[in-house]
């Protein structure tokens, strides 16, 4: 394939994930990451970069937003923050160690991906959202903090305040989710979200909110470790970002109008399908699987 | 009976009562500041890194990533500039080449968050202060790592 039709079929592919996203209601980064690791000739450490900086760019969109109106919340953000932002950084590091150091290293991360995706498959599968958790008793350090917000709710007609608590039972999972984001380039919304929202009682609406406000951070922290390590490739990042910035904005005026839950399922049967080729396409470059 | 008569302004007054949520200042500002250099960072990245696609002409030639980019990063500096990439002087040393300057537009992006943070800390109270302070220690570890550490 000549190389443009690399970089034509990247556009194309991200302008598809950032219509389909928001329908979905997912983030790009974990179709880009895994699809791309799958399909393309690029190295991983040049798809995870701009998996990175994709995730965090339409994060950045929406994330001013969010603050804005009140649904995202730094008073939730600062603490969790504090402890995923250093394991995101590690993330970074120890991902690019695995495959620079490692001759198969690629094949690990290939592997590693997979796994993960299966995760968030069934995540998406089981996982029950509360619009609007009740919380029968905020833990010391919440109440310390004062964690508490407020929006104004057009469905209800009304300004909704809300608590969180959790924070302890909360902190080891937001620190496995910057791991995982700085490692294989994900937003990790997917992971976010159910804490946020479960864990901490956060509503559903500033759970998703604050998600985006948490990956803005997180993401961006790893960024500069794969910028350090020239993992950025303009060849790459720029399509893929033009293609999903494209592609959100029609995305985000059809959700508007309709979410059909048939796209939700393509979205996860296409998911499921880049687990099995990531993994497929890891154990082969192991010698433990024939080629596809 | 007397009729009950509901004035059209006291309906709008009550709705924006319920309406009325007061923003955190700290929030206000972060997402304000986000706001504006994401447009910022958004431009720098695409209007240099377009030219660079479509023209080829750059820090490194095109050809040359279109056969290398399925290296490892490492593998792949040295086989294309014959050089160990540790730090960022790798694209602000060549600010005069499109795909260097596209990679300072993912940079503004990626210093965004830090910026907003130092926005939401003047707004913060005391206790907030503290942990966004710490954030931002972090990222700034983040950010200096590779020119401290070396690796």
């Amino acid at each position: 394939m000549i190389w443009w039709m690399w970089v034509l079929a990247l556009f194309f592919m991200t302008l598809g994930i950032g219509v389909v996203a928001p329908i979905a209601g997912v983030g790009g980064g974990v179709l880009f990451t895994p699809l791309t690791m799958a399909f393309y000739p690029f190295s991983t450490d040049f798809i995870r970069g701009a998996g990175l900086v994709m995730a965090m760019t339409s994060a950045l969109s929406s994330a001013p937003h969010f603050a804005k109106k009140g649904l995202a919340n730094l008073r939730i953000l600062a603490p969790v923050v504090v402890v995923s932002i250093i394991f995101s950084i590690l993330g970074g590091i120890i991902g690019l160690w695995v495959t620079n150091a490692f001759p198969q290293g690629k094949s690990y991360i290939k592997i590693g991906l997979g796994c993960i995706l299966f995760v968030v498959f069934l995540v998406y599968l089981f996982s029950k959202r509360v619009e609007f958790p009740q919380i029968a008793r905020i833990d010391p350090i919440s109440e310390k903090l004062d964690i508490h917000g407020a929006w104004y709710e057009p469905s209800l007609g009304k300004v909704v305040e809300y608590r969180t608590t959790n924070l302890l039972f909360a902190l080891p999972a937001f620190a496995g989710v910057g791991f995982i984001a700085g490692m294989f380039g994900l937003g990790a919304g997917w992971a976010n979200v159910p804490v946020l929202n479960l864990v901490m009682g956060a509503p559903l609406k500033v759970a998703t909110s604050t998600s985006m406000m948490i990956i803005t951070i997180n993401d961006a922290a790893a960024c500069w470790v794969y910028m350090a390590r020239g993992a950025m490739l303009a060849l790459i990042i720029v399509p893929s970002v033009l293609g999903i910035t494209i592609g959100a904005r029609i995305g985000a005026r059809i959700a508007v109008k309709s979410r059909p839950r048939s796209i939700k399922y393509l979205v996860m049967v296409i998911m499921l399908f880049a687990a099995i080729m990531d993994i497929w396409k890891g154990l082969h470059g192991l010698g433990m699987a024939p080629p596809i | 009976m007397q009729e009950l008569e509901v004035k059209p302004e006291t309906v709008e007054s009550v709705g924006a009562e319920l309406r009325e949520v007061a923003i955190e200042p700290m929030n206000y500002m972060f997402g304000r500041i986000m706001e504006v250099l994401t447009v910022v960072g958004l431009i720098v990245m695409f209007v240099p890194g377009i030219i660079y696609v479509v023209t080829g002409k750059g820090f490194l030639s095109r050809e040359l990533v279109v056969k290398n980019w399925g290296l490892k990063a490492s593998a792949f500096w040295e086989k294309v500039m014959g050089i160990k990439v540790f730090g960022y002087s790798w694209f602000l040393s060549h600010l005069n080449a499109m795909d260097c300057l596209s990679i300072v537009g993912v940079c503004i992006l990626a210093i965004t968050p830090l910026i907003s943070l130092f926005g939401a800390e003047i707004k913060a109270d005391s206790k907030y202060k503290v942990l966004i302070g710490i954030l931002i220690i972090e990222f700034l570890f983040a950010i200096f790592r590779p020119i401290l550490m070396g690796h």
